[in-house]
C-alpha cells in the first residue's frame, strides 16, 4: 500500500493508474483527462493537473510546453445553485 | 474500396467501424482529439421518444445496436436505461406532446403519458406545480466518451486507422469524382470522402465546392458533484428547453438544449448557469444545495434533412451530418445507412 502514488485524491487515481491510461493510447492530455477522469474532480485539477502533466512529459518525452493544459473550465470554485439562481437572466 | 472519413464523432467512427466489417477499407481523420466535438460534449439522453417517423425508427435500431455492440467490441457505454420523461409547463406544449405520443406508440415504442403526481414515482421529490404534464418512456443515459472509446477501439481492431490531430485541408476532385484527400499536408488516396464532421460540415462540403449551409447550433451544459444513485429517468422540459440527468459518475449533467448562432462558438455564459439553475431548482427543489463544478458548451449541426445521409454532384463525396441534436441517438443505425448508400454507389 504505502508503494501507491495517489496522484488524483478526487477520483482515486495512482500513477500506476495514469501510466496504465498512456500505454492504452491515452497519451493526449485532453484524451488522458477524460479517460481517467483526473481533473474532472471536485478540485477541478488544482491538485492533480501538475502531476498528470509530469507523467505524461516524463512517458512520452514531451516538453510541458508541448503537452500543454487542459481548458479550464469555470467556475473557479463549486457554486451552488441556490445561488446561481438568485442571478439576473440577461 | 477505400474510404476516408472526416470526422472522429459518433458518426465517423460507427460508419467507420460497420464499413471495416463489410471489408472497405477505412481511414478517420479528426482535426482535434476523440470527443472534441459534439460527441464528446453531449448529455447522452437516449430515446425513441421523437417526433418523426423516420428518426423513431432509427433511434429505435440505435438502442439495441448499442446493446449488440458494446459486446462485439467489449467495451461498456454505461448505458443505464431508467426511461426518459419529457414534460411540459404549458396546455400547448402538452399537447404537443400527447401528439407525439401518439405516433410514438404506433410505431412501437413503449410510452405513456403521466399526470404531474405520477412523475413523483420516478423523481420523488419532483415539484408538481413546475409542469403541467408529460410523457414517459423507454430510454435513459448513456456516458458518450466510452461510446466513442469503444467504436475507435472496434474500429482500430478492425484494421481502420483513426488518426487524431489530423487536419484535412483539401478534398481532391477531378471531373467531378473525388480522388482523395490532403490532411497533414499528406495526400491520401480514397474512392469515397465522408462528410461527417459535425459543426464543421459545411466548411468540409466547400472543400468539395458544395454548399450545404447546416445551421449550427450552440448548446450548454454543467454538472455538479456526485451524489449516490439519486435520479433515474433523463428529465426533459420541453417548454424551457431544460434538461438533467445523473451520469454513472452520480454528477447532475444539465443543460438547455441549443440556439442557432451564426458562427462556431464554443464559450460558456454565467447567463446559461442563472437560467438553467432557476429553471433545475423549480423543477426538484432539492437539488438547491448542490454544487456546480464546471460547465462548457458544444456546437452541432441541423440540416434541412435530419438526418442528411446522402450522395452528392461530386461522385463519391457522401455526406453524413446534419444530426441536430439527435447524433447520440440516431448514429448507430444511421450508420448503417451510410454504408448502405455507399455500397449501392
Amino acid at each position: 500500500m504505502k508503494d501507491r502514488k495517489i496522484v488524483c485524491r478526487c477520483e482515486d487515481l495512482t500513477e500506476e493508474d495514469i501510466i496504465h491510461a498512456i500505454e492504452e493510447g491515452y497519451d493526449d492530455l485532453e484524451s488522458l483527462k477524460r479517460y481517467t477522469g483526473a481533473t474532472t474532480g471536485p478540485c477541478q485539477g488544482k491538485g492533480c493537473l501538475m502531476h498528470i502533466i509530469r507523467i505524461l512529459c516524463a512517458k512520452t518525452g514531451k516538453s510541458p510546453d508541448e503537452v500543454g493544459v487542459t481548458t479550464q473550465r469555470q467556475p473557479v470554485n463549486p457554486v451552488p445553485l441556490y445561488l446561481l439562481a438568485e442571478g439576473e437572466e440577461e | 474500396m477505400k474510404v476516408a472519413i472526416i470526422g472522429g464523432g459518433i458518426v465517423g467512427l460507427a460508419t467507420a467501424y460497420n464499413l471495416a466489417k463489410e471489408g472497405f477499407d477505412v481511414i478517420v481523420f479528426e482535426k482535434k482529439y476523440l470527443l472534441y466535438g459534439a460527441s464528446g460534449r453531449n448529455s447522452g439522453g437516449i430515446t425513441a421518444m421523437l417526433n418523426d417517423e423516420r428518426l423513431i425508427d432509427l433511434a429505435k435500431k440505435s438502442m439495441k445496436i448499442y446493446d449488440d455492440v458494446q459486446s462485439e467490441i467489449g467495451f461498456n457505454f454505461l448505458f443505464r436505461k431508467d426511461g426518459y420523461i419529457k414534460v411540459a409547463s404549458n396546455e400547448d406544449d402538452l399537447k404537443k406532446l400527447k401528439d407525439e405520443l401518439n405516433l410514438q406508440r404506433k410505431l412501437g415504442v413503449r410510452v405513456k403519458q403521466i399526470d404531474a403526481n405520477e412523475i413523483k414515482d420516478f423523481i420523488p421529490d419532483f415539484n408538481v406545480d413546475a409542469i403541467v404534464g408529460g410523457i414517459y418512456g423507454e430510454g435513459g443515459v448513456i456516458f458518450p466518451w466510452p461510446v466513442i472509446w469503444g467504436y475507435a477501439k472496434g474500429c482500430r481492431e478492425l484494421g481502420v486507422d483513426v488518426r487524431d490531430y489530423t487536419t484535412v485541408e483539401e478534398i481532391v476532385v477531378k471531373n467531378n469524382t473525388v480522388e482523395g484527400v490532403k490532411a497533414n499536408g499528406e495526400f491520401f488516396k480514397a474512392d469515397f470522402v465522408v462528410n461527417a464532421a459535425g459543426a464543421w460540415s459545411n466548411e468540409i462540403s466547400k472543400m468539395a465546392g458544395i454548399e450545404l449551409n447546416n445551421k449550427i447550433i450552440k448548446e450548454e451544459i454543467c454538472v455538479t458533484e456526485s451524489l449516490k444513485p439519486y435520479l433515474d429517468p433523463y428529465l426533459l422540459d420541453v417548454t424551457t428547453g431544460v434538461y438533467l440527468s445523473q451520469s454513472m459518475r452520480g454528477e447532475i449533467v444539465g443543460g438547455i438544449v441549443g440556439s442557432e448562432v451564426e458562427a462556431i462558438d464554443i464559450k460558456s455564459s454565467l447567463d446559461f448557469l442563472v437560467k438553467y439553475a432557476k429553471r433545475a431548482v423549480e423543477l426538484i427543489p432539492k437539488l438547491k444545495g448542490l454544487c456546480i463544478l464546471r460547465q462548457w458548451a458544444g456546437v452541432y449541426d441541423e440540416g434541412k434533412e435530419i438526418p442528411n445521409i446522402s450522395t452528392t454532384n461530386i461522385r463519391g463525396f457522401i455526406q453524413a451530418n446534419g444530426f441536430g441534436k439527435f447524433g447520440m441517438c440516431l448514429a448507430p443505425a444511421a450508420a448503417l445507412e451510410v454504408v448502405k448508400l455507399i455500397k449501392k454507389h
